[in-house]
C-alpha cells in the first residue's frame, strides 16, 4: 500500500511537472528557463563538491590524482 | 494647472534611488546565497558528510545577517510609493498594486516563515524535510523578487492594462498579461541570476581569504569549488539575459537603447561600431573621444546585419507628431472631464496612444495647461518638448558600460577559478586568490549599475510613454523632502555599517564556531588544495 501511495505521489508530481513545463514553457519561456537553469546550476555546483571529495579520496602522498 | 515643484520631483527621485540602491546592496546576496545553501545541503543529504552541513550552517549565518538587514531596508520603499509618488500611485496603482500585494502576502511571508524553520529546524526536522525548507526559502526569496520585477516591468512595458478616461487611471485588464510580460520575464531572470553571481563571488572571496591564511582549508576549498562552478554558469546566464533585455529595449524602448549605446544618429549597418568608451554631451547632443569596435553594434542589438537602429535625434523628430497628437488627446480629455460630450471622448480615443506625450508637453504650455495652447504656439511647444523624450545619456551610457565591463570580468574570473579549483591549483596562485577576495563587492556594484541603467534609461517616464516623471510625485515641500532624505541616508548608512561589521566579524571567526574540521582532518587530504 505504501509503495502504491508513493508511486501515485511521484506520478502526480511528474504530471504537475509536465503541466508546468508545457504551460510555462509556452507562456513564459524565460521563467521556464530560469527554473531549469537554476536546477542545473545547483546540480553542477553539487557535482563539483562530490568531485572534490573523489579527488581527496584518490589522493596519495605521492601527489597522484 | 500647477505643476509639482521640480525640486520636490528631483528630491523624490533622489530619495527613491538612494533607498533602492541601498536596498539592492542586500538583495543580490539573498537571491543567490539561498540557492547556494540549498546546493550545499543537497550534497550533505546525499553524501551524509558533516562538512557540507557545516558549510550550510556557516554560510547560512552570513545569509541571516544579510537577510535581516535587507528586509529592514526594503520595507520603506513600498511606503514611498504612497508618500512620495502619490500621483503615480493614483494613476498606476491598480496595475502596480497587484504584484506588490502578492509580493507582500505570498513571497514575503513564505520567505520569512521558512527562514525561521531553516535556522531553527536543524534538530527538529528530518534531513530531507530541512532540505525542502531550504529550497522553499530560496524559492520564496526569488519569488519575492519576481513580483517586484513584474511591477517594475509594467512601468517599462505596460502590458495588460488600459487608460480609463472615466477614472483617469490605468485599469488592470489581464493578470496573465502582467505576469508574462516579456520585460518581466527577462528582467526577473537577469536579476535573479545576477544575485547568484553576487553570492558566488561572496562565497568564493571569503573562501579565498581562508585559503590565503591557510585556515579551514578543506571547508574553504569545497566552498570555493562550489561557488566557482555556481558563478561561471550564472555569469553566462546573466550575459544571455542581458542580451534579451537589450533586444526588448530595442523593440519597445528605443530611446533607452539609443541612450545606452550613445547613438545620436541612426546607425549605418553593418559598419556601425559598438562604442566602448566616449564622453556623451547631453546639452550639445554629441559624443567626444569615441572609441568603438566596428561591425559589432548592429548584430548585437538587432541580431541582423542590415537593420538600422534609430538614433536619438531622429527619435526626437519622430516624436513631434506624437506630441501634437498627445496635446489633442489631453485637451479632449480635459473637455470631456468638464462636459462629458461624446465627441470629446471620441477625439480622445482617436489620440489616446499619444496621451503621455501630451502630458509631457504640459511643462512648456502657457500656464502649464495644454488646453491653452494657441495654434501659433503649437509648433514652439512641440520643439521645446522634443528633447524631453530623451533620458540622461551620460548616466545611461556609462552605467551600462560599467555593468558590462564588470560582467565580462566576472566571466573571466569564474572561468579561471573553476579551472584552478578543478585542477587543485588554487593555493599556489595567491595573487589570484587575492583578486577573488577583493572582487567580493563588485557583483553588487554591477547590479547597482544595471539598476541605474534600467531606471535612468526609462526617463522621462515613470510609466513608459504614459506618465511623465515630473507629474508623478507628491506635493510635498522641499524641506520635508530634505529632512526625510537626510533621515534615510543616516539610517541606511547605519544599516550598511552594521552589516559590514557583522559580516567581517563572523567571516573572520570562520566556520570553527560550528566544527573544527582542520584540527581533525587528515593532513594528506588537505594537500589536495595545494596541488
Amino acid at each position: 500500500m505504501i509503495i502504491l501511495l508513493r508511486f501515485a505521489g511521484l506520478g502526480l508530481a511528474l504530471v504537475v511537472a509536465l503541466l508546468f513545463a508545457v504551460f510555462v514553457g509556452d507562456q513564459g519561456p524565460w521563467y521556464f528557463a530560469w527554473a531549469v537553469g537554476t536546477v542545473m546550476i545547483i546540480l553542477v555546483a553539487a557535482a563539483g563538491a562530490v568531485l572534490f571529495d573523489a579527488q581527496v579520496e584518490q589522493y596519495t602522498p605521492e601527489g597522484e590524482f | 494647472m500647477d505643476l509639482i515643484n521640480p525640486a520636490v520631483v528631483d528630491l523624490s527621485r533622489f530619495q527613491f534611488a538612494l533607498t533602492a540602491l541601498y536596498h539592492f546592496m542586500f538583495v543580490p546576496l539573498t537571491l543567490g546565497l539561498t540557492f547556494m545553501l540549498a546546493a550545499m545541503e543537497t550534497v550533505y543529504v546525499v553524501t551524509g558528510k558533516q562538512i557540507y552541513k557545516d558549510m550550510a550552517l556557516f554560510w547560512g549565518k552570513l545569509f541571516g545577517i544579510n537577510f535581516a538587514l535587507g528586509v529592514a531596508t526594503g520595507l520603506t520603499m513600498e511606503f514611498e510609493f504612497g508618500t512620495n509618488w502619490s500621483m503615480y500611485s493614483r494613476f498606476f496603482g491598480d496595475m502596480f498594486g497587484t504584484p506588490l500585494a502578492i509580493e507582500g502576502l505570498m513571497a514575503f511571508f513564505m520567505e520569512s516563515t521558512f527562514v525561521g524553520l531553516m535556522f531553527f529546524g536543524w534538530d527538529r526536522l528530518s534531513k530531507p524535510g530541512h532540505l525542502a525548507i531550504t529550497y522553499l526559502v530560496a524559492l520564496g526569496s526569488n519569488l519575492s523578487a519576481l513580483w517586484i520585477l513584474v511591477a517594475n516591468a509594467s512601468m517599462n512595458m505596460p502590458n495588460g492594462a488600459h487608460f480609463d478616461p472615466e477614472t483617469l487611471r490605468m485599469t488592470f485588464d489581464s493578470f496573465v498579461g502582467v505576469v508574462f510580460n516579456p520585460d518581466a520575464q527577462a528582467k526577473f531572470v537577469h536579476t535573479s541570476v545576477a544575485g547568484y553571481v553576487a553570492a558566488s563571488m561572496f562565497v568564493m572571496g571569503i573562501s579565498a581569504f581562508y585559503l590565503l591564511r591557510k585556515q579551514h582549508r578543506e571547508f574553504a576549498a569545497r566552498s570555493f569549488r562550489m561557488a566557482a562552478l555556481f558563478g561561471i554558469f550564472s555569469t553566462v546566464a546573466v550575459i544571455t539575459l542581458g542580451d534579451v533585455l537589450g533586444r526588448l529595449d530595442y523593440e519597445h524602448q528605443p530611446t533607452k537603447i539609443a541612450a545606452i549605446e550613445g547613438l545620436w544618429h541612426t546607425s549605418k549597418p553593418p559598419y556601425e561600431p559598438w562604442i566602448v568608451a566616449a564622453l556623451p554631451n547631453d546639452a550639445k547632443q554629441e559624443s567626444s573621444y569615441e572609441i568603438g569596435v566596428p561591425f559589432v553594434l548592429t548584430p548585437l542589438i538587432t541580431h541582423s546585419f542590415d537593420t538600422p537602429i534609430t538614433g536619438m535625434i531622429e527619435l526626437e523628430e519622430a516624436a513631434a507628431p506624437r506630441i501634437a497628437s498627445g496635446i489633442t488627446a489631453v485637451s479632449a480629455l480635459r473637455r470631456y472631464e468638464e462636459n462629458h460630450q461624446a465627441a470629446d471622448l471620441e477625439l480622445f480615443r482617436a489620440h489616446q496612444d499619444d496621451m503621455g506625450f501630451g502630458l509631457l508637453a504640459t511643462r512648456h504650455a502657457p500656464n502649464q495647461d495644454v488646453t491653452a495652447i494657441e495654434p501659433e504656439q503649437l509648433q514652439n511647444v512641440i520643439e521645446q518638448t522634443k528633447p524631453d523624450i530623451l533620458p540622461n545619456v551620460f548616466v545611461t551610457f556609462w552605467s551600462f558600460r560599467l555593468m558590462v565591463f564588470l560582467g565580462m570580468f566576472f566571466f573571466v574570473l569564474f572561468a579561471m577559478a573553476s579551472y584552478l579549483s578543478l585542477k587543485n591549483q588554487l593555493e599556489r596562485n595567491r595573487l589570484f586568490l587575492k583578486l577573488c577576495m577583493w572582487s567580493i563587492p563588485l557583483p553588487v556594484l554591477a547590479t547597482e549599475f544595471g539598476w541605474i541603467t534600467a531606471e535612468a534609461g526609462r526617463q522621462p517616464w515613470t510609466v513608459f510613454d504614459r506618465l511623465p516623471t515630473f507629474m508623478s510625485a507628491s506635493t510635498h515641500g522641499v524641506s520635508y523632502m530634505l529632512f526625510s532624505l537626510a533621515g534615510f541616508t543616516v539610517l541606511y548608512s547605519i544599516f550598511i555599517a552594521v552589516e559590514l561589521y557583522l559580516m567581517f566579524k563572523f567571516a573572520r571567526l570562520g566556520p570553527e564556531a560550528h566544527a573544527p574540521h582542520d584540527d581533525h582532518a587528515d593532513p594528506a587530504h588537505l594537500s589536495v588544495v595545494a596541488h
